[in-house]
């Protein structure tokens, strides 16, 4: 599927235009939520709890009531009058709004103040006591089903931690495998937890209006359609009285997707009151409260024969979910798309079987940067990989290029059951290997070694599954997950757009017009894209695991096609002449063998309002609801390398080389971006993020303190490159993008440290790979003293 | 977050007049920054208060004192404090060995182990820097003890009702991450 590229002044897919949406992001005109002022808004402040897990003796907030300026203080037992203590979470579990009872995590939520000023509010919050009496602790996921471990639910029927035990693949033929196989090799890897940490924190602005009856909430939200009806089912408020409205997000990295106590008790407050709430959360408050991300305690083990060639994968997790179950995820899958472990490589049998566990910490295991566990499932298979490499002492890219499902392979199933679209994962690897002048480097790496310096080189060859997704697979909540495009063209030719999904920084107001652009010729220019608004908005499932361009793209592009067949009626009714006698092209149609005969489509919009002919309706304008026959499957090899400091431990990225394939790209300067945003996180979860607890439940890493973000100084060069293996079910072949390098570089960058210090013995580091583990190691391996 | 801290420091004082002070909680409090004593239980066992200060907003712990074990001949005491934050904000706990040696010239060497256990907010600033800021209310509690060992008229029941200024773990903070980061340059 080959896109014939438009003029640079039309701008289509495949031009490198500068993001419409930067001129006021970077003029500080943005209008994020906590830009929003109401008249009579009031600020809300919550309570939150310093234990992980205690009991609820008592809730005094006499003194904070009687603080002048203060309006309320919101409790669990307030709540549960109106029946909104507990709310669903998307994952059949429920959470605590406010606690009653218990608390199952520090900084749980436990009561909302709200006060005229956002300083009356905090001061309000101190003063609200709070008694608690603690109870034992349960920090290690391993030690959740042990006989002795406190239960933490006993609002559950089951009187257990065990939240859930989910299986797929063929268990027999796999032992069968493992048991004849001469070669095994395993991997125990920890996926650690880490948080999105966006740039904007979360928070909202809930605003009821007694006398319309009219609910408007401002939300930081990367699903507003499906969280204007939760709010519905779950309040009991009519939808067409709800109108959510996610402005400008600062990023939202699937921290942004589930429904956070703070949103429901404003809302809560500004019914009450009848006046806007805001609420917005500290970067304490979102590290330490909401959506965390990983925390996957991982086994591998792969079966191959002695050349290297694998036979069966099978694998066992352990998934630390914290207090509630508030994992997002499509509901047929507890453990999102971890079945997609099989990675790149033709494996005939495998068994993949993951656990979930209550502990007390905050609730979430949301898809940062991924497409549900796909990070996970990746860096799992892409680790053990370099394991059988280094046990077989193969080279790492031979071994891969060995064992690669094989372009003519596609469309291949894989022994866990997804159907991968298309692929040429050998070309990715060779593109790679050359940019990087890999022999060269094994050589350079052989006389370092001979010196006694430390240089290593990291190989991950990723397979994402994105764009969810086929309705009939895939539902969150209920809700299919499906996307959608609506396209006004108006008279004079100029079009708006507005889709389900909502950009966080992604771009779309730049990439749909593109778009619209390559389908209709109208220049992208001429386009305004919006999104987020639930009153204008067609009904969509919002953007997250990389869906915007494989479900609301594709919407876009079908949209664009209804008005182009229109259009096509107006043109043989302008031109006097049957449809068939026309053709399509560069934004005009050409009546056949007479192509000074044309009209543009900027002449077409206009006689849609004018000149329309008989029996056809007025207007030029279409709406699509997208429903993917399939996932999309991007892919890429990364290559790592780097130097290691003897004295100090410290690891230098020398290099770092990503060759994505997303098939046909509508903004290239865009995905170099997303690419260069994706690779710097995949850098700090490697080297530096981590959400830790004490044995009290103390979270150690709640606040930028202690969970490290790259800067300008610590981010290495990045090197990028691509190949182009289009969608085959994509309207105009595309897959989507934006959380491949996150899935794909930890892999490269923990493959490159443990290959320089292979040689000493090391077949695995757990993340994050700090300076000090690698000192501690190369101490007790006697390279240091 | 559990933190052990073993120190030993010396007191240009006699052992016996060391002891005194030291075994009475009412007398040893006035030494702790931001801690006192409000009520004799018994023998053993008193109640108290310590606040510090983090940033805009105090902690109060309000909690028990209790004298495990106390041995006048060996010169060794144990004592376990635990309170809880007053609006909430976590709770404390430490453990504390004390034993005095007799040197020579009437000094005194006094030895601590120190079991601190804490909760909650205070707790999440890690233990690197929970185990600096500890060290520095050590320090601060050695020199009060020297200087209030060395006035003249001897430690007074009276000044044991007087009130310490609270920590400022504000400036507390600052220099435990002083104190971090000199011992790793």
């Amino acid at each position: 599927m080959t896109i014939e590229k438009t003029t640079p002044e039309v701008g289509g897919m495949g031009h490198s235009l500068k993001r419409k949406e930067d001129s006021r992001f970077i003029q500080g005109k943005g209008n994020y939520v906590d830009d929003v002022h109401l008249p009579g808004m009031v600020y809300g402040q919550m309570v939150r709890s310093p234990y992980a897990h205690a009991r609820l003796k008592s809730i005094d907030s006499e003194k904070a009531r009687q603080l002048p300026g203060v309006l309320a203080v919101i409790t669990g037992e307030d709540l549960a009058k109106a029946n909104l203590a507990w709310m669903p979470t998307l994952f059949f579990d429920k959470q605590m709004v406010l606690a009653t009872g218990k608390v199952l995590f520090q900084s749980q939520e436990v009561a909302f103040v709200v006060a005229e000023d956002q300083y009356t509010a905090a001061d309000a919050a101190e003063l609200v006591e709070v008694e608690y009496e603690e109870l034992p602790v349960l920090v290690d996921p391993h030690k959740a089903t042990a006989a002795d471990a406190p239960i933490l639910r006993d609002d559950r029927d089951e009187k257990s931690n065990h939240i859930f035990h989910w299986e797929v693949g063929d268990k027999g033929a796999t032992e069968t495998a493992f048991q004849s196989a001469p070669v095994k090799a395993s991997v125990h890897a920890i996926s650690q937890r880490c948080h999105p940490a966006p740039l904007e924190t979360c928070g909202c602005v809930a605003d009821f209006n007694k006398a319309t009856e009219k609910l408007t909430v401002y939300l930081t939200s990367q699903a507003p359609h499906a969280h204007r009806t939760l709010f519905a089912l779950v309040g009991g408020i009519p939808e067409q009285n709800i109108r959510v409205v996610s402005p400008d997000i600062g990023g939202g990295f699937g921290n942004k997707v589930p429904i956070y106590p703070g949103y429901v008790c404003a809302v809560v407050a500004s019914l009450t009151l009848g006046r806007p709430v805001k609420w917005i959360e500290t970067r304490s408050e979102n590290l330490q409260s909401t959506g965390f991300a990983r925390d996957y305690h991982m086994t591998a083990e792969i079966a191959a024969d002695q050349n290297g060639k694998v036979k069966a994968l099978r694998v066992k997790t352990l998934a630390d979910h914290g207090a509630f179950n508030a994992a997002a995820q499509p509901t047929k899958f507890p453990a999102g798309l971890f079945s997609v472990c099989t990675g790149s490589y033709d494996f005939r049998s495998a068994f993949c079987e993951v656990d979930g566990v209550y502990t007390n910490k905050a609730p979430g295991g949301i898809a940062y940067r991924c497409s549900f566990r796909i990070t996970e499932a990746a860096y799992l298979i892409e680790r053990a990989m370099d394991v059988l490499a280094n046990q077989l002492k193969m080279d790492p890219a031979e071994l891969r290029r060995k064992n690669y499902i094989q372009p003519g392979q596609f469309p291949y199933k894989t022994a866990l059951g997804w159907t991968y679209d298309s692929g040429n994962y050998e070309g990715a690897l060779n593109k790679a290997l050359e940019m990087v002048s890999y022999a060269q480097l094994r050589k350079e790496q052989e006389e370092k070694r001979k010196k006694g310096e430390l240089m290593g080189i990291g190989i991950s060859s990723f397979t994402e599954a994105v764009g969810a997704g086929p309705a009939h697979t895939f539902d969150i909540a209920g809700i299919k997950m499906f996307d959608s495009a609506e396209i006004r063209v108006h008279p004079t030719g100029k079009a708006i757009c507005r889709m389900g999904t909502k950009s966080q920084g992604q771009g779309h107001e730049t990439t749909y017009a593109q778009i619209v652009a390559q389908e209709l010729g109208i220049p992208a220019s001429d386009v305004v894209v919006e999104e987020g608004d639930t009153d204008t908005a067609p009904y969509g499932l919002g953007t997250y695991a990389s869906r915007s361009t494989p479900t609301s793209g594709a919407a876009t592009a079908m949209a664009a096609r209804k008005i182009r067949d229109k259009a096509k009626k107006i043109a043989a009714h302008l031109l006097e002449c049957s449809e068939a006698d026309l053709e399509w092209q560069n934004g005009k149609f050409l009546v056949k063998g007479a192509p000074s005969k044309s009209k543009t489509i900027q002449e077409i919009a206009f006689a849609a309002y004018t000149n329309f002919p008989a029996g056809l309706e007025a207007g030029l304008e279409a709406v699509d609801y997208y429903d993917p026959p399939n996932l999309t499957f991007p892919f890429g090899t990364y290559i790592c390398v780097v130097d290691i400091d003897k004295g100090t431990g410290e690891i230098r990225v020398r290099r770092f080389v990503a060759v994505d394939d997303c098939g046909n790209v509508i903004n290239p300067m865009i995905v170099q971006g997303q690419i260069h945003g994706g690779l710097t996180e995949g850098f700090a979860i490697a080297f530096m993020q981590l959400i830790d607890y004490d044995e009290s439940g103390n979270v150690q890493g709640g606040s930028f303190m202690d969970y490290l973000i790259p800067t300008a100084v610590e981010t290495p060069h990045w090197e990028t490159g691509s190949t182009c293996t289009p969608s085959p079910h994509h309207p105009f072949g595309a897959k989507g993008v934006g959380e491949s390098p996150n899935v794909g570089s930890p892999a490269a960058f923990v493959n490159a440290v443990v290959d320089a210090l292979s040689h000493l013995g090391v077949k695995h580091i757990d993340m994050p790979i700090a300076p000090w583990k690698v000192w501690t190691i190369l101490k007790e391996k006697g390279v240091v003293n | 977050m559990a933190i052990r801290i073993e120190k030993s420091f010396r007191v240009q004082q006699p052992a016996e007049r060391v002891w005194a002070f030291l075994s009475d909680p009412r007398r040893i409090v006035t030494c702790v920054p931001g801690a006192k004593i409000t009520e004799q239980v018994d023998e053993h066992n008193y109640k108290g208060s310590i606040s510090v200060k983090v940033g805009p907003s105090v902690t109060d712990y309000k909690g028990e004192v209790q004298i495990l074990r106390s041995d006048p001949q060996a010169y060794e005491i144990e004592i376990l404090g635990k309170g809880s934050d007053v609006r909430g904000r976590g709770s404390a706990s430490v453990k504390m060995q004390g034993k005095l040696k007799a040197l020579d010239a009437g000094h005194t060497e006094v030895t601590s182990i120190s079991e601190l256990n804490i909760v909650g907010i205070l707790a999440q600033m890690g233990a690197r820097v929970i185990t600096e800021v500890s060290n520095i209310m050590f320090g601060q509690f050695t020199t009060n003890l020297a200087t209030r060992l060395a006035e003249p008229a001897g430690p007074t029941e009276s000044a044991a009702e007087a009130e310490t200024k609270p920590l400022d773990a504000g400036s507390l903070a600052w220099q435990a991450a002083k104190g971090v980061f000199r011992r790793e340059s």
